[in-house]
């Protein structure tokens, strides 16, 4: 409580520094709420952002079209960014510090403070304890949530308000948009028993997790494209074994992209999973890694949908993915995807022989 | 009268033998029912009789070529799965039941000489550094090992190793070990590595397969059986240091060949399915309050009824529901409220005789 109370008058002392600051400059503040409902105020766009949310670090990549604003990220993140197709887009990312704060999002506050951030952004609903940190050395953070398409068009919108650049997300929005409503409409038409059941899986090597329905964005997609959640009867992210597994026999299995080590051959060379109907028919495959992992919510998701649909109601999608992946990389970041590319992104080499696979290959 | 004495004693004595043999075959009843049940149910539907005709074909002709699925389950799944529980749990048991023997002490359990802590640090490191598989058990064991090792420099002073320093090196080992892992876990990818690592750390059989069974086998068999070789040594260890010397023992150098199978033994089993806490301590007391303190008796109850509780627990872990719930968790729930009741009934039924 008093720690909300300390919270709210800082909040309250930096907004009224920042309205005097605005009225000299001109007015160009910026305020918004956030997901925790906290007031956000910037006397100008965000020049300078530090994302300790993982994913986070590349939208703010895809939104601003350069690594120029971005000026600390969570070491995960930037694993991810360096050796994925970021990486080789944006060669300077490499620099960006990662010291500000531990994978498991606790800020390092001097490391963070001597970035100078205008803006930190930071997860809610885990805790006051990673957020504190941040307010407590006078900076401003902005939280937000995990989980749903919504929340995550909800947090993008506010980043590139953040950033000064509004239009640049009705534009990114549009497209979700746009991509979910066909999808809708396409799927609506499939008949309950054509909904192969697919399962995902967040883990695989040390111990195999899957999810429940509630909560779960992949889950959420395999319903968009027509599918049915193999382990809906979970709650939130389990440990779950290869018999449980076999008792589901799922139709389709998605790898996660998570797990450098992990292919389809795991799947394969199992003596219990080879005879799941997913591995007899051929229909294993790992999730592709772009400009983040395609699994969670990300600036590419859409792109994860498709590809998704694709493999899931074959019948039903055919949308031309490397097509689509051009364009939509162009807008992101401005840069021509080569067919090298495209190939490295979608596993090709490692699961070209999957079913329905070739419709991903170069023509 | 010296006659009646006699004769009163040789009837205590075979209404005792007659009781501790009664109470072994309980036990082993409850072992194998609990084995054959574990073998008959799990979350895919095997009918319990097509379950067991299926064991013995696996018996009977075990390069027998399998493809059907149900095959697969009963024999590559649940069949290691059950046989490493079973395993582990008697090892366990066995490992503390012989550690409060040599420490004199009812609280000790195997966790005590920093090989649980310095096998988890290794599997820890493992996991970060994205090592699966064999090495990865190799790893788990060798650094196991070398816990009880640190334990055995730091401890001996002078030549000589009080029961007292082992006890306090091992807790200094232990406590460092767990800070490393609290370091990794703190380093760790939360995506990936860290619920890994979380998730090895509560214990869980979910990726036993054969071939993990086969390592951790001899190591777990070898241990418990050299063990039950020392119990005579055990007897005259968990006396008086001073008494056990007079009779004859190197109590400095029996006490590290038990704890050197103590760490085959735990590193063995953490290595194949990570941290399981509560079966050391709980089993060995279960077992004194029905066979009584002599490690002749002991050894091997602990072993049945630890074998027994491990496969019980484990069919629940991963039959109660969809999801593995963590053997940590199980262990401590079931096992916890047993031994708080076993415990009471114990001082009660002293208290009024």
């Amino acid at each position: 409580m008093s720690l909300f109370h300390r919270l709210g008058s800082r909040l309250f002392l930096v907004g009224v520094l920042s309205s005097f600051a605005a009225q000299g400059a001109g007015a160009e503040e910026i305020v918004f709420k956030d997901q925790e409902n906290r007031e956000v105020r910037l006397a100008k766009a965000a020049e300078r952002i530090v994302s300790i949310v993982i994913p986070m670090a590349s939208t703010v990549i895809a939104l601003d079209g350069s690594t120029k604003k971005l000026v600390g990220m969570n070491p995960t993140a930037k694993s991810a960014v360096v050796e994925g197709i970021l990486g080789k887009i944006f060669p300077e990312a490499k620099d960006i510090p990662s010291d500000v704060t531990a994978p498991n999002f606790v800020p390092n506050v001097e490391a963070l403070t001597a970035t100078n951030p205008d803006l930190v952004i930071q997860w809610g609903g885990r805790g006051n304890d990673i957020v504190a940190p941040i307010t407590n050395a006078g900076l401003t953070a902005m939280l937000i949530l995990y989980g749903t398409e919504e929340l995550t068009r909800d947090y993008m919108t506010m980043a590139s308000k953040a950033l000064g650049k509004p239009e640049r997300i009705t534009q990114l929005v549009e497209w979700r948009d746009r991509v979910q409503k066909d999808m809708e409409a396409k799927a609506a038409s499939v008949p309950q028993d054509k909904r192969p059941s697919v399962l995902y899986l967040g883990r695989a090597l040390s111990d195999i997790s899957a999810s429940g329905t509630k909560g779960s964005y992949n889950a959420w997609y395999i319903e968009l494209v027509g599918g049915k959640n193999a382990s809906a009867e979970l709650n939130g992210t389990v440990s779950i074994n290869k018999e449980q597994i076999a008792q589901w026999d799922p139709e389709v299995i998605f790898l996660n992209a998570f797990e450098a080590k992990l292919n389809v051959d795991w799947v394969y060379s199992d003596p219990v999973l080879s005879l799941t109907k997913a591995a007899k028919n051929k229909r294993v495959y790992k999730m592709p890694l772009g400009g983040y992992r395609w699994d969670p919510p990300n600036q590419e998701s859409p792109l994860s949908w498709m590809w998704t649909a694709n493999l899931v109601q074959p019948g039903v999608f055919n949308y031309d993915i490397r097509a689509e992946m051009k364009a939509a990389y162009k807008t992101l970041y401005n840069y021509e995807l080569t067919e090298a590319d495209i190939d490295a992104i979608l596993w090709v080499k490692e699961q070209g022989s999957a079913t329905n696979y070739d419709q991903f290959k170069a023509k | 009268m010296a006659v009646v004495v006699q004769e009163q004693d040789a009837r205590r004595l075979r209404i005792a033998l007659a009781r501790q043999t009664l109470v072994f075959g309980l036990l082993l009843l409850l072992f194998i029912t609990a084995f054959i049940v574990s073998l008959c149910v799990g979350r895919f539907s095997v009918p319990a009789g097509r379950a067991l005709e299926l064991v013995w074909i696996g018996i009977t002709d075990p390069t027998r070529e399998l493809t059907n699925i149900d095959e697969r389950i009963v024999l590559l799944v649940r069949a290691p799965r059950v046989v490493l529980a079973a395993l582990a749990g008697a090892g366990l048991a066995v490992s503390g039941a012989a550690l409060q023997g040599v420490f004199r002490n009812p609280l000790v359990s195997p966790d005590i000489l920093g090989i649980s802590q310095g096998a988890a640090f290794g599997g820890a490191l493992g996991i970060m550094l994205g090592i699966w598989g064999l090495p990865l058990i190799a790893m788990v064991f060798v650094f196991g090992l070398a816990a009880l090792i640190l334990v055995g420099l730091l401890s001996r002073i002078n030549g000589r190793t009080e029961t007292v320093t082992v006890i306090l090196s091992g807790l200094v080992i232990s406590s460092m070990f767990s800070a490393v892992v609290s370091l990794l876990q703190f380093v760790a990818d939360p995506n990936t590595s860290l619920p890994a690592i979380v998730y090895w750390l509560m214990g869980s059989f979910a990726t036993s397969t054969w071939q993990r069974t086969l390592i951790a086998a001899p190591g777990l068999i070898l241990g418990s059986l050299i063990l039950w070789m020392l119990r005579f040594r055990l007897n005259i260890l968990s006396l008086d240091e001073a008494e056990a010397r007079s009779l004859g023992a190197n109590t400095t150098r029996e006490r590290w060949l038990v704890f050197g199978m103590i760490a085959i033994i735990v590193g063995s089993q953490v290595a194949v399915s990570g941290i399981i806490g509560w079966v050391g301590i709980v089993i060995p007391h279960a077992a004194r309050l029905l066979v009584g303190h002599d490690h002749r008796a002991l050894l091997p109850a602990s072993v049945v009824l630890g074998a027994g509780f491990m496969v019980i627990i484990d069919t629940l872990a991963r039959t109660a529901t969809a999801a593995e719930i963590p053997l940590g968790v199980m262990t401590a729930l079931v096992g916890a409220p047993i031994f708080a009741v076993l415990l009471r009934n114990h001082y009660r039924e002293r208290s009024a005789s």
